[in-house]
């Protein structure tokens, strides 16, 4: 008997089958769900495809290969006497035309504004993210000889696409008022800035929104606020063109003179009045009160006392001590 | 009258001491507080002392009856022999009808009234109400001790206001008569001239 179970147990169940008609009922609705399962036919495609296909991919040329060697082509000759022939007249100076027609115009009308709010101006040249000043070009020189004069600046060589290329220099005038460290530490927080955004036109407006802001922390150190120092923020804030009220430096050094000339004498009448309450407080507990003593007729037989005193009830809080005054009777009042 | 309650309670003297709970109303721990507070006004007015007595005294009208007897029966143990009695301030506590008294000896008659004594108890009633003893009886002790303060200095100021409170009426008379006399007696008035 088992046998028998467990060769019915392999016996494998027999496939569903259409009955009469029933397929052709279902074609003439057009189409027959599980029609390419339940079939005998082959799966369609399934056979008859080549086993490997070979894709055509075109090659490089040679002359492209060559191309792609350079990696980091040098910024066209013809453009060269625009970029460092002499000082810009512009704050933007993008020769090449790597900004669109209205990016251009928006960023320097973003420098403008700043050169008008700010004491030092902000000098941008744009540059494609692969290229390469070219090494004739010495942009310490360059810069010296070119911004020597004038209003104080800050000239940054800005490599569209490629924020994290980008370099910054100030004019002689302030090299030695900021430190490397701060200019290293501006150009950071700018290129972060810029990372924020993918596209290479908002990348570089979040530059140069960035690095304005930092040129304000710039001017606070030219004017020797030292505080600036301790207070200049790593990032940014997010609205980013909101400009601080630059605060009176003289005044904030006055206050803190001020302040330091008067702290000894507050402190000193502080500790003054905090002694005083003190020992005063001292004095008082040690206070000792006396009542002069006069001769007092005895009453009521007492000896010592007469019954002259209160009474109250706490029994219940319906029965408040102001509504028991009063209640002394009168054989027991002083005569 | 003192022979009445010696009726009522006795007329033997009754030895406690200053702080005598026979009514187990004083928790673990507030014994202490209490005696310091009482202790403390002993300290500050070197004439005075301040005794408490909880018992289970009955009637309520009893209370200031027994106040009168205990203060003018009992000797306190417990207070040294240059304070006798009529320098004592008694607080007595019935917890079972739920009534409170406060009586003073002869020494403090001129500077305390009956309303003092009664704004002292009317600090701790919330307290006792509360069943907390020991706190009423801090409040009680504590406003004692500015009143009695505020008694002082005024004594000190002006001792006749307080002396006339408790001279007899005859001698009252006396005393305004020979404030007149100080007054026309004394040299200012015969350099300004002024007419008596």
């Amino acid at each position: 008997m088992p046998s028998l179970g467990f060769a019915a147990a392999l016996e494998e169940p027999a496939f569903p089958a259409w009955k009469a008609g029933e397929l052709s009922e279902l074609e003439s609705t057009g189409w027959v769900a599980g029609s390419v399962l339940l079939t005998n036919e082959p799966i369609p495609d399934e056979f008859g495809r080549p086993k490997t296909e070979t894709f055509q991919i075109e090659q490089p040329k040679p002359e492209e290969v060559a191309q792609d060697l350079a990696v980091s082509p040098e910024i066209a000759e013809e453009f060269l006497p625009a970029y460092f022939a002499e000082r810009p007249k512009s704050f933007l100076i993008d020769p090449q035309g790597l900004l669109s027609s209205s990016d251009y115009r928006d960023r320097l009308s973003f420098l403008n504004y700043h050169a008008s709010d700010s004491s030092i101006d902000l000098f941008v040249y744009v540059i494609g993210g692969d290229q390469e000043i070219p090494s004739a070009v010495r942009e310490e020189e360059t810069i010296e000889r070119f911004f020597s004069e004038g209003r104080p600046a800050a000239i940054v060589f800005y490599y569209l696409g490629a924020p994290q290329r980008s370099a910054v220099y100030l004019s002689p005038s302030i090299t030695d008022a900021v430190s490397a460290a701060e200019q290293r530490r501006a150009l950071e927080s700018s290129v972060m800035q810029a990372f924020e955004k993918t596209r290479a036109p908002e990348q570089i407006e979040k530059f140069l929104v960035q690095m304005s802001i930092r040129i304000y922390w710039m001017e606070r150190m030219l004017a020797g606020d030292s505080t600036a120092k301790n207070t200049l923020p790593t990032v940014a804030p997010r609205v980013a063109t909101n400009r601080r009220p630059s605060v009176d430096p003289v005044k904030v050094q006055r206050l803190l003179e001020l302040a330091r000339e008067l702290a000894i004498p507050a402190g000193v009448l502080f500790a003054s009045v905090t002694i005083a309450l003190a020992f005063s407080a001292w004095l008082r507990s040690r206070t000792r009160y006396f009542f002069p003593e006069f001769e007092v007729e005895a009453r009521l037989g007492g000896a010592y006392a007469a019954g002259v005193g209160a009474v109250i009830s706490f029994a219940s809080a319906a029965v408040p001590p102001a509504s028991q005054r009063d209640q002394v009777p009168d054989y027991l009042r002083r005569a | 009258m003192l022979a009445d309650a010696d009726a009522r309670f006795g007329s033997e003297d009754v030895q406690i001491r200053c702080l005598t709970d026979s009514a187990g109303i004083l928790r673990r721990g507030d014994r202490p507080r209490v005696e310091a507070a009482m202790e403390k006004i002993a300290r500050r007015f070197p004439q005075v002392f301040v005794a408490i007595y909880t018992g289970s005294l009955g009637e309520v009208a009893n209370i200031r009856q027994f106040g009168f007897w205990l203060l003018n029966r009992s000797a306190f143990e417990d207070v040294p022999l240059q304070k006798p009695n009529e320098a004592g301030i008694l607080l007595t506590i019935d917890p079972e009808s739920k009534a409170a008294g406060m009586v003073f000896g002869y020494l403090l008659d001129p500077f305390l009234e009956e309303a003092d004594t009664f704004e002292c108890l009317s600090r701790a009633h919330a307290y006792w109400l509360e069943g907390r003893y020991a706190d009423g009886i801090l409040r009680v002790l504590a406003h004692l001790d500015g009143i009695l303060c505020k008694r002082s200095r005024q004594a000190r100021k002006d001792p006749e206001y307080f002396e006339r409170k408790v001279l007899p009426p005859a001698q009252v008379g006396d005393l305004l008569r020979r404030i007149r006399e100080g007054h026309r007696a004394s040299p200012q008035d015969e350099t300004t001239g002024v007419a008596p």
